[in-house]
């Protein structure tokens, strides 16, 4: 990891990629707790890491996974808007009950690793193969 | 041909992050309704949403409004509060006048008017100091 975001797409080419990567697997991935997810067995089309969530809006496409250290309504707002699949919540912070309301409301499901961010995007990058963005360069719309 | 539009307005209060994202949050559900492909709307939705965060971080008040015809969508900023000097300079990738405190709810990264003009087709911003600022965005449908 490089950087404060690292989008990581899905490479089903790739040995041990993530062809058939779902919530369950980024759950065991970084040891997390799913805080609501009524449904683990959702396809993940990518990750990405940051704790800006302007940076979110630029860089994650569809049915990808935020990894974040920021607990907040907005971070649930903007996985709600950029169609994210779930989010992570990195470094062990309590998520507050009126995050875990909002994400019931706009069917965001949400995770809580003890990782650190670093650690956690780390493990994700390890054990599910997803490949790394073309450095410098922010994907277009 | 005025049948087929639809417009909707939405009120939006500055340093309310409590509520910040919710005009955003309901035309994307109302474009969802109109049966629209979700690519284009998810274009609409992240613009919309980086406006409206705008909104609440610098200005007083504004209306979004939302208009749909057959064409387009278009939305509206209507903003009252300190407006941009230099437009050019704000539109830089980066470039951002963000406190610590906007920061701290994740926004602020001198990203959301490059990443507006990314997502739309057509983006128009004037600005008057002291006064406001009105954005307006088209997403084509064809």
């Amino acid at each position: 990891m490089t950087g404060a975001t690292e989008p990581g797409a899905a490479d089903p080419d790739r040995p041990g990629g993530t062809a058939g990567l779902t919530l369950e697997s980024i759950r065991a991935a970084t040891g997390a707790e799913a805080v609501w997810c009524p449904d683990t067995a959702v396809p993940v089309a990518g990750v990405v890491a940051a704790d800006l969530m302007s940076d979110v809006l630029v860089d994650a496409r569809p049915g990808f996974v935020l990894v974040t250290g920021l607990v907040n309504v907005q971070v649930i707002r903007t996985a709600a808007i950029a169609d994210l699949a779930a989010v992570v919540f990195a470094r062990g912070k309590a998520v507050p009950p009126e995050v875990v309301d909002l994400a019931r409301q706009m069917r965001v499901p949400i995770f809580a690793s003890r990782e650190s961010l670093f650690g956690a995007a780390g493990r994700l990058y390890a054990a599910l193969g997803v490949g790394p963005a073309e450095p410098g360069r922010r994907r277009q719309a | 041909m005025k049948d087929a539009e639809f417009v909707r307005a939405y009120e939006i209060v500055g340093a309310d992050f409590t509520n910040a994202g919710r005009a955003s949050t309901s035309i994307k559900e109302t474009l969802k309704d109109m049966g629209l492909a979700s690519a284009l709307i998810r274009r609409v939705a992240i613009a919309a949403f980086e406006a409206e965060m705008n909104t609440v971080m610098y200005a007083r008040r504004a209306t979004m409004t939302l208009h749909v015809t057959p064409a387009e969508v278009t939305i509206d900023v209507r903003d009252e509060g300190p407006g941009i000097p230099d437009i050019q300079l704000a539109m830089q990738e980066g470039y951002s006048t963000a406190t610590a405190a906007m920061r701290e709810m994740g926004f602020g990264a001198g990203m959301g008017l490059p990443n507006i003009k990314r997502n739309t087709d057509e983006l128009a911003i004037t600005s008057e100091v002291q006064r406001g600022t009105t954005l307006v965005m088209k997403v084509h449908l064809n």
